[in-house]
């Protein structure tokens, strides 16, 4: 046990709730996406970090390759600190045709946050520098009908439009200043 | 006991045992079908494509690997058809990354090179994508060239499997994939790794190599790492 503690930089705290989520989960096929899953949910920045993933490997016996496999093939898990507000802008075929590029290019600059990488953009995951903002792109919400769709901290809206999103953006910034 | 069954290969009875897949049967029975990530004795995954097979009755192909043979089942397994989804499968290997024969420490000794002569596939009708892809010189005796890899997992399958050390996986998924080790560290990093070399004996093109070896000179040697796994009981 002391050895563990010594190699990893994680808090008691956050180890004891990983090993509580651990237990929970033992015996279970599968069990790494719960425990992976839980783990990153209970973190302030919604972020899994190398030194949580090492310590779930130690203590469940799992290849730290296939955890980090795991974690790379599903867009859910993130691998870098989240912001405190999420915008998740859909580029479906049904939003792109009612332009949720252009949304995307308006979050963009008025987030100041750099221009699509080279490596293409089916899968977009970036926070601004003061981790006040993420800002992602998913394949499709479902939601075709209200195109285009935006999700804002896990609320959907639909028909959105350049103003109504700044619109959101000003509510999200208004919030933080009263609390 | 397994069952004995009786299965139709390219016309011929031929007897086999429940449980086989259709590649086993046919090997034992001497017909030839084409694999790339398939090693015998090692856990089949079908990623390469290579064996697919048609199976009366059945609407689509199937991979010959990892498909348990059937009662009564008649299977082809050279076709027209069956010859051109094997050389689009092999042509997308070529354009996926960057295959350059005449600089690759496996020149002449490449089972894709091996295979793309062996099914005729003397060009590429589709559009090469030249990735940018790092070389790791981190491990002190060998050498992962991310521009050789063709993804067949073999790496991963037999550091898992045989030598007990799952040091590889593959990381994201799609044309993203990438054989990475432990958490995307490099290879000399990597506390896990017995420097055993498995991987790089079992991998099929330049992808794995031995350090100090020059153009056409590594030759691997995966029967001896089948060979032992075999003798420990292969795959459940």
């Amino acid at each position: 046990m002391a050895a563990i503690a010594g190699q990893t930089a994680l808090s008691l705290e956050e180890q004891s709730f990983a090993d509580r989520t651990i237990a929970a989960h033992s015996g279970k096929p599968g069990a790494l996406l719960g425990i992976l899953e839980s783990l990153q949910d209970h973190h302030p920045h919604k972020y899994l970090s190398s030194e949580i993933l090492e310590y779930v490997a130690e203590r469940t016996d799992i290849p730290l390759a296939q955890i980090f496999s795991v974690v790379t093939f599903y867009a859910l898990f993130n691998l870098e600190p989240q912001g405190d507000h999420s915008i998740c802008i859909c580029r479906g075929t049904a939003c792109h045709t009612r332009g949720s590029r252009n949304l995307l290019q308006r979050l963009r600059l008025e987030l100041g946050l750099p221009e699509e990488s080279e490596e293409g953009a089916d899968k977009l995951c970036l926070t601004t520098p003061d981790r006040r903002y993420s800002l992602r792109t998913v394949a499709c919400f479902g939601q075709c009908a209200l195109a285009p769709v935006v999700e804002v901290d896990h609320e959907i809206y639909g028909h959105m439009n350049e103003r109504t999103l700044h619109r959101e953006l000003e509510h999200l910034e208004s919030g933080r200043k009263k609390a | 006991m397994p069952e004995k069954i009786s299965i139709r290969i390219d016309g011929e009875y031929v007897a086999a045992q429940e449980g086989q897949t259709i590649l086993e049967v046919a090997r034992a029975s001497g017909k030839y079908i084409p694999t790339l990530c398939w090693l015998e004795s090692i856990t089949p995954v079908g990623a390469c494509r290579l064996c697919i097979v048609e199976v009366s009755g059945v609407n689509r192909l199937l991979p010959a690997c990892t498909t348990p043979v059937q009662d009564g089942m008649s299977v082809t397994t050279h076709s027209e058809k069956l010859a051109a989804y094997r050389r689009i499968a092999l042509e997308f290997l070529f354009t996926e990354r960057n295959h350059q024969c005449a600089v690759c420490v496996s020149n002449n000794h490449c089972e894709l090179q091996a295979m793309a002569q062996r099914l005729g596939v003397n060009s590429v009708r589709y559009a090469y994508t030249f990735p940018k892809l790092p070389v790791d010189v981190s491990h002190e005796r060998f050498v992962l060239d991310h521009n050789r890899c063709i993804l067949c997992t073999r790496c991963v399958r037999v550091c898992a499997e045989v030598e007990g050390a799952h040091v590889w996986d593959l990381s994201s998924r799609g044309i993203r994939s990438m054989v990475i080790c432990d958490m995307s560290k490099p290879w000399g990093e990597s506390r896990n790794c017995t420097n055993c070399g498995k991987c790089v004996q079992v991998c099929p093109t330049g992808a794995l190599a031995e350090k100090g070896f020059a153009v056409e000179e590594m030759v691997k040697r995966d029967a001896k790492v089948t060979r032992l796994a075999s003798r420990r009981g292969g795959h459940q």
